[in-house]
């Protein structure tokens, strides 16, 4: 392992410009039979960006929307409400097939199991030639075979895997392929929906080299969607922490851990495993689960399970706003205590 | 409390019978799970860690059977019992937790049916028995007993998972025998079930064993950790004392593949390499191709699992002392 494959402490803050942004991006899904007027509010008054060379993790419980907002950002969700800029300009305006085409190629996504992504019946090399030939109509064949090699060294792959089937390779394998995928289209953010969940521990760390080293070497961005806060630490150097649809706290990743502000971070920060932490059950422990956002009335949506919540959660949905340099809170009470509050420890 | 072993393994090996010739996948197993014990089995995928739990269980299919050694369960060795003979002692004195609970439960059945069909598949209970001792496991896992009426999609995924451990929970077991249960849940609700089952476990003295490969997830939940690799167990202690001090060198890997959130951060190289092909398993010690301190020796001797300090280990290296801590 060389040193270039080592993460960029996040001490060493880069000069951010912005790739992607969202602007109070929304999406619902109308659920129930043909008659039903109930709609399930996945993603609500999302705003953040990526920049570029940076890593954002984006983090919360299933069912709290991250996958969606990859999913509208990929293109295959329409927003509801809200737009989507990428390089300064709306996603809405990228109508023609040669724009999406472009738009795709620049921001892949990787997807979270191995097993299923990869076209079983094919070569692996098949998957890499087909988004070459789509992304990158220039090249000549034997070009594109060049290219397959290279991404394949990139990511850490013998060239000669390109001539395997996908059954032949174990699960880190697999999700190199995806990343050499990804890589092959020349992109300029990554959209990596939990990436590493479905690989065992071991193998976890290599990936997530991989993604740090894209970053420094090749320039790219990544949104890294996970639920592991440790292995998003590790690698992200923002985090980004939703909560039933809606942005409950971001920041630069070290300052939201060190300072969580938000009860539903602190929530989170709490119940990840640390082997190196004290051998003791923590007595108090949330047995909540997270709400079904279903045509939401206004009001913090993680009150029910909030140890300090006052009566102005119930009535008023709290937005964002800068507690910490660079790092924002969406949470009453933090807002207006001058203290920092500990809900979860 | 004196040490009563419920379960004791002694020497198994498990074959999968191919026409290419037998895979082993469990290769001389031996260990004790005492009265109220909980003991974690950690190690990657595909180092036999489910085949095991299945031999212990009795529920291997074709081609997977157990090829030598014994599962002595509350003094009755259970391999080469009938169906019948077994069916006496499943659900009622061990049950099972499978990976998938997600998906464990029938989807087009109530809760409340299907745990009327796992007590009346066990033993003889009126209308009423069932549905007071459904509520009751229901209530014990913190699930409000309405939710037997409850089909699967209507809960979430830790309700669900919850629910079958409530199912588990039926006869109060001896043994509960559980495979991943937590590996599809997030962090909170991970933290919610294991803080639950660890709770049960003290409330009704059941004695766990339970499979994972996220050592730091069982790290404040078990009294012995058992760490296979490639159908052997590597190594076998008290969890706290492993996690102080890990004895083999793939056990200090599995500590070190993880990032933490607190303190300092720093690089991690995980564990390079792959676990072996269980048919073409390497001469020597099996780890030797990933082990970073590594020497000729390790490549020729197949080294014995003996006891060191308070655990058993199966390193030469560190048999011989050549290996310090």
């Amino acid at each position: 392992m060389t040193t270039t494959d080592l993460p960029v402490p996040a001490e060493t803050p880069r000069p951010r410009t912005e790739l992607l942004r969202t602007d109070r991006l929304a999406r619902y899904f109308k659920i129930g039979g043909a008659l039903s007027r109930r709609t399930l509010h996945a993603v609500d008054d999302v705003s953040f960006s990526i920049g570029e060379r940076e890593i954002v993790a984006l983090a919360g419980e299933s069912g709290s929307g991250k996958s969606t907002i990859a999913r509208v950002l990929a293109r295959i969700y329409e927003p509801t409400a809200g737009q989507v800029f990428f390089e300064g300009k709306p996603l809405s305006a990228m109508r023609s097939r040669a724009d999406r085409l472009r738009y795709s190629g620049l921001v892949p996504m990787v997807f979270q199991d191995p097993f299923a992504s990869i076209n079983p019946v094919f070569r692996v090399q098949h998957g890499v030639l087909r988004s070459l030939k789509l992304h990158r109509p220039e090249l000549s064949a034997a070009q594109c075979e060049q290219e397959a090699a290279h991404v394949f060294e990139v990511v850490g792959l013998s060239p000669d895997m390109l001539q395997r089937f996908p059954h032949e390779l174990s699960g880190g394998q697999r999700q190199r392929v995806g990343f050499a995928q990804a890589l092959a289209m020349r992109p300029r953010l990554i959209l990596a929906d939990e990436p590493v969940s479905m690989l065992d521990v071991s193998i976890r760390i290599g990936l997530l080299n991989l993604m740090a080293k894209l970053r420094d070497e090749e320039g790219v961005s990544v949104l890294y969607i996970t639920h592991d806060i440790a292995s998003a630490r590790y690698v992200a150097d923002r985090l980004i922490v939703m909560y039933a649809g809606q942005i409950a706290e971001s920041g630069p990743i070290e300052d939201v851990l060190a300072h969580p502000r938000h009860p539903y971070t602190q929530l989170l920060l709490s119940a990840v495993p640390d082997p190196r932490a004290p051998l003791t059950v923590a007595a108090e422990t949330d047995r909540g689960e997270p709400p079904k956002v279903i045509d939401p009335a206004p009001g913090c949506r993680f009150r029910w399970r909030c140890p300090v919540a006052i009566d102005t959660c119930a009535q008023v949905t709290p937005v964002l706003a800068e507690l910490r340099p660079g790092h924002d809170a969406a949470c009453h009470v933090a807002q207006t205590s001058a203290t920092e509050v500990k809900a979860f420890s | 409390m004196p040490e009563e072993p419920v379960l004791e393994v002694r020497d198994l090996s498990v074959d999968y019978v191919l026409a290419r010739g037998n895979v082993r996948a469990v290769d001389d197993v031996s260990f004790t799970v005492n009265r109220g014990e909980f003991l974690g089995i950690v190690g990657e995928s595909g180092c036999g860690k489910s085949t095991l739990l299945f031999a212990v269980a009795q529920l291997l299919a074709a081609p997977a059977a157990i090829a030598a050694g014994s599962v002595t369960f509350g003094g009755t060795n259970l391999v080469g019992l009938t169906e019948g003979q077994l069916s006496a002692i499943r659900w009622r004195d061990m049950s099972v937790v499978m990976q998938s609970a997600m998906n464990a439960l029938n989807p087009v059945k109530t809760i409340g049916a299907q745990f009327k069909d796992a007590m009346r598949a066990h033993g003889k209970f009126t209308g009423a028995d069932v549905s007071a001792r459904s509520a009751e496991v229901l209530k014990m896992v913190g699930i409000d007993p309405l939710h037997l009426r409850s089909y699967p999609h209507q809960l979430s995924g830790g309700m669900r998972q919850r629910a079958m451990i409530a199912m588990a929970m039926l006869f109060t077991p001896d043994l509960v025998i559980m495979d991943e249960p937590t590996s599809a849940l997030d962090v909170v609700a991970q933290r919610s079930l294991m803080v639950q089952i660890k709770e049960l476990q003290q409330a009704l003295g059941f004695a766990v064993i339970f499979v994972t490969h996220d050592m730091s997830l069982i790290s404040h939940f078990s009294d012995r950790l058992m760490v296979m690799y490639a159908g052997q167990v590597d190594e076998l202690g008290a969890t706290r004392t492993i996690f102080d001090q890990p004895l083999h060198p793939y056990t200090q890997g599995l500590l070190e593949a993880f990032p933490s959130i607190r303190g300092p951060r720093v690089p991690l190289k995980g564990i390079p390499g792959a676990p072996p092909d269980l048919s073409a398993v390497p001469t020597g010690c099996r780890f030797h191709p990933r082990c970073p301190y590594a020497v000729d020796r390790c490549t020729t001797d197949a080294p014995e699992l003996y006891p060191l300090e308070a655990a058993l280990v199966r390193c030469l290296r560190r048999q011989d002392g050549s290996l310090a801590s």
